[in-house]
């Protein structure tokens, strides 16, 4: 079962008061952590275990800049084999239909049994790089994946739908898989796990090598465009209660009251 | 060098003593000697790993002080827990911790740049950004970020400050000093933040440096490379400051109080007297002792990673052994040194029902009260 | 004359809410680039479904079949793509849901239609249809631009528009004939699982007192359950505590776990990411206590208080028990 796990590095954005940068349309990344999306971690995790069960290879795959190497080594040092990055200044500004054709252009020359990616990223929150690749590498694919279990020629999936329901699937392989958080619980990966794999060969690629034109990628191979962003607007939003921690609880207790619970 | 020989299992008596002073060995399913034994005939710390009570240890190294071959068991635990984590076999709430403190420079994994949300209105110079100072005051994770703490280092500034020390700290750009992450065995970190932490320090142009827990001043004095620096615990800055005339009292404190020893002040360097110096110039203060005190104190299990992970013991904890002999001593205040020590403290408080009658204060707190600052 | 198709989604033999949300953006939307409101409904067994539907747009295009009873992206995409090319929408709206995620993008990708996902807004400028989206967990909006094609797609997230505000337009029901030239077999619905029911239910709560990342170790969690019994109610939670297993699933709020609508809910460290807010912003009283004052929590919250939970929930216990004491 060998195994294609597609990865991209994100910043944490938890307690920071976001910037937007000078041109409108993205955020200020200066003074950011970055680290690998939440969502492909469990995807990482998740190949790693069905080799570690049924044999075969996880090949992690990135596209981003050069930085991305930090979480291709990160994978790495979970249990994946191979490593492939693909950095092109080019695809800056490529949307997840780009993207998705510059992955499916580095997979042509990998196999596989099953592609895995996160549901979504935490950045964009697109939830669509997954399964346009399915789509562009003609596979069947299902979203939202809590639940693995491999067959004979065939995945028997569970997938999260609305309102604590899930549904079963069988679905033939090859085929891709988005994968929700929660599926696992994700291992620990150690520095010095990290420092054992930095000999490790990651293949690079560039549009070049993966034969795509620079007009297939970026805004221009891109058929949507961030065209400006902005902090959510501030709603009517809540009464904020102040004072100390008694006056604050005090002023809770006549909510509580108000409403009828005490 | 392989496990056994790294930590000299061959020499092992099989004695006890390590077991018989382990504080969680009546609690817990750990029992030190016999994981010794048990690596030893093992061949290999492989064996050892499903232990149930690994993450129970408290590093408090009471079996190191103790054995009479000079072997270090808190130290095998350290190298096993390490054989886990380089196989990602931690706990969920240790990964959590370590990856908080990989991305973000602290356990709690909270934003490097709500690091000096402990300031408030205090003004604290940054080195070297803001000038050169002569102390380097290294707040410590917890203090930078608990709730409950934050006031503990904001105590301490107003005091350098009345005292003139002339002191600045690292700002957002302080890193946590791997004390219990190298405990949690993520040895590769610990040496990340070392690395980080030294750069730092030679770059502040400071020559001394204070913490504000025993924990940090652990590891800076024995496990980074400092020389030319002097590392002192508050305590004993303020032990002799006092002495000195430098800090001195307006108010009584009227209350009888209690002081716990934190185990990487107390028995892991000897430091049992500026503390109690400290309380018993405290006007009014009755200074009374456990029965367990000084290198006998019962550890409060906040150390070596327990902090991020419950452990498997079960029954009494020993901060609620601690709050019980307290009230029934007739203490009135239980006093540490240390925030982990304080934070245990306080939950035995609560969960004994104590909470009212036994509150627990950082010595900090106690010479606020002493001096004056109604507001910190 | 283009039109605006909006995907209706159904499950187990119900109209799922997005379908009535999506009806009655698409109704603005027609009326704004005066076009008309087409709906679409695949299911089997679904001709009670499309009567309802018909009252909101001009027409209803129905299929039945057995290999579109239960939701399967293959077929739909089939059917699908055979309609946009037939009829030639402007416009194609879907849910942001499990339903949408999965059907969407391979759709777009086929069909070469651009594709916007999980839009909380769709303004009309001039001939432009502009979509607008959230980024890094509602952090930031985004206004989005389509590069020029005839059709455009876009997945509605849950909860953005109101179905109240629905028209009787009373269209009509017209039947799709469309063939099918293979079984799915590579992609085949076995069966529903319904998430094990614990001994607590919350969506029949008075009062959930839910907890978020924020809580930081399961070790804090007994304080925030003697709140809630103090309160009379039961103790839920957002994604992330679910996800680390501190508490089971069936506590979960938000579109991926169960919607609530108490008299009472209190959020501790719940930072609000949409998916959470999707599943309780009807509470009729809702507190969050968060440190981050700029917590999208707070903007659907009647009540804030910007402080650590850890300080807050004990101070709450303790005003209470002295309430009830006195």
């Amino acid at each position: 079962m060998d195994i294609i796990v597609c990865i991209k590095r994100v910043p944490e954005v938890a307690e920071i008061d976001l910037q937007v940068d000078q041109t409108g349309k993205s955020i200020k990344e200066e003074g950011l952590v970055f680290g690998v999306n939440d969502w492909d971690n469990y995807a990482v995790e998740e190949a790693v275990r069905i080799k570690e069960k049924h044999g075969g290879k996880v090949t992690a795959i990135t596209v981003g800049s050069a930085e991305s190497e930090e979480v291709i080594r990160r994978a790495l040092a979970l249990g994946a084999d191979e490593a492939v990055m693909v950095t092109d200044p080019q695809a800056d500004g490529s949307d997840a239909y780009a993207i998705a054709k510059v992955l499916a252009a580095a997979i042509k020359e990998i196999p596989y049994d099953i592609i895995l990616t996160g549901v979504l990223a935490d950045d964009d929150g697109c939830a669509q790089v997954g399964v346009t690749l399915a789509e562009l590498l003609g596979i069947p694919h299902a979203t939202l994946v809590t639940a693995i279990e491999i067959e004979e020629k065939q995945v028997k999936i569970k997938r999260e739908l609305e309102g604590g329901m899930e549904e079963e699937l069988v679905v033939a392989t090859p085929a891709l898989f988005t994968i929700q958080s929660g599926i696992n619980e994700p291992r620990y990966v150690s520095i010095m796990g990290i420092r054992k794999v930095a000999k490790k060969e990651v293949a690079t690629r560039d549009l070049g090598t993966l034969g795509l034109s620079p007009n297939q990628v970026g805004p221009a191979g891109s058929f949507t465009t961030v065209e400006r962003i902005f902090p959510p607007p501030v709603g009517e939003g809540a009464q904020i209660l102040e004072g100390s921690s008694d006056e604050v609880a005090t002023k809770v207790m006549d909510v509580f009251q108000k409403g009828g619970v005490i | 060098m392989d496990f056994l020989e790294k930590h000299e299992l061959y020499a092992c008596l099989q004695c006890g003593k390590c077991t018989g002073g382990c504080p969680v060995s009546l609690r817990a399913p750990l029992n030190i000697r016999s994981l010794m034994r048990e690596v030893l005939m093992g061949g290999s710390p492989e064996v050892a790993l499903d232990c149930p009570g690994l993450w129970d240890c408290t590093t408090c190294a009471i079996c190191t002080l103790r054995c009479p071959r000079g072997l270090k068991p808190s130290e095998v635990i350290v190298g096993l827990r390490a054989e886990l984590v380089e196989g990602g076999r931690v706990p969920k709430t240790i990964i959590d911790a370590l990856e908080g403190t990989f991305k973000h420079g602290n356990p709690w994994g909270r934003a490097r740049q709500k690091r000096i949300e402990w300031k408030g209105d205090t003004a604290v110079k940054t080195l070297s950004d803001e000038g050169e100072a002569e102390w380097l005051y290294f707040i410590g994770c917890a203090p930078s970020y608990d709730p409950r703490l934050q006031r503990i280092p904001r105590i301490l500034c107003r005091i350098l400050e009345t005292a003139g020390i002339d002191f600045g700290s690292l700002g957002t750009k302080e890193s946590c000093c791997g004390n219990e992450i190298r405990r949690m065995g993520e040895t590769g970190l610990f040496e990340e933040l070392r690395e980080e932490n030294t750069k730092n320090f030679n770059a502040s142009g400071v020559k001394a440096i204070l913490t504000t827990s025993p924990h940090c001043f652990n590891t800076f004095s024995t496990e980074y490379d400092l020389d030319g620096f002097k590392v002192l615990h508050y305590t004993q800055l303020l032990a002799d400051l006092i002495k000195e005339g430098e800090i001195t009292f307006s108010k009584e404190v009227n209350k009888k109080v209690v002081y716990h020893d934190p185990c990487f002040l107390g028995k892991q360097h000897e430091i049992f007297d500026p503390p109690r110096e400290i309380l018993k110039a405290i006007p009014g203060l009755e200074l009374l002792e456990f029965d367990r005190c000084r290198e006998r104190s019962l550890c409060c299990e906040g150390g070596g990673g327990r902090m991020w992970a419950e452990g498997a013991g079960e029954g009494e904890r020993n901060s609620e052994v601690r709050v019980k002999d307290a009230h029934a001593m007739g203490a009135e205040i239980i006093a540490t040194a240390c925030p982990f020590c304080l934070l245990t403290l306080e939950d035995g408080a609560k969960t004994t029902g104590l909470e009212e009658e036994m509150p627990i204060r950082e010595i900090l707190e106690l010479v606020a009260e002493a001096m004056g600052f109604d507001d910190v | 004359m283009a039109e605006i198709l909006v995907l209706t989604e159904h499950r187990q033999g119900e109209m799922q809410e997005i379908s009535l949300e999506m009806l009655a953006k698409g109704q603005q939307l027609a009326e704004q680039t005066k076009k008309e409101l087409t709906a679409v409904l695949l299911g089997k067994g679904v001709a009670s479904m499309a009567d309802e539907v018909k009252r909101y747009c001009h027409h209803i295009l129905v299929m039945e079949d057995d290999l579109l009873a239960n939701f399967n992206s293959e077929p739909y995409q089939d059917v699908l793509s055979f309609l946009i090319k037939e009829r030639k929408p402007s416009l194609v709206l879907m849910g942001h849901t499990a339903f949408g995620m999965d059907l969407a993008p391979p759709l777009a990708t086929a069909a070469g239609i651009p594709l916007a996902t999980d839009c909380y807004e769709i303004e009309v400028k001039g001939d432009a249809v502009i979509p607008y989206r959230q980024m890094y967990g509602g952090k930031m909006c985004a206004e989005v631009h389509f590069k020029e094609a005839p059709c455009h797609m876009i997945t509605v997230r849950a909860g953005s528009f109101p179905a109240e505000g629905l028209k009787e337009i009373n269209g009509a029901v017209e039947q799709v004939s469309f063939q099918f030239d293979k079984d799915y077999a590579y992609k085949k619905f076995l069966q529903y699982v319904e998430a094990a029911v614990g001994d607590v239910d919350i969506t029949q709560a008075d009062v959930l007192v839910a907890v978020g990342r924020g809580i930081g170790d399961s070790e804090n969690l007994p304080m925030v359950e003697e709140l809630a019994k103090l309160l009379g109610g039961v103790v839920a939670c957002s994604r992330p505590v679910a996800d680390k297993h501190w508490l089971p699933k069936e506590r979960q709020v938000g579109t991926s776990g169960k919607t609530v609508k108490p008299k009472l809910y209190i959020a501790f460290g719940i930072s609000g990411a949409f998916q959470h807010l999707a599943g309780m912003k009807n509470a009729a009283t809702i507190i969050a206590v968060n440190k981050d004052p700029k917590a999208p929590i707070f903007s659907v919250a009647h009540y804030g208080i910007v402080d650590d939970l850890m300080k807050v929930v004990p101070s709450l216990v303790a005003k209470v028990r002295e309430r009830k004491g006195a």
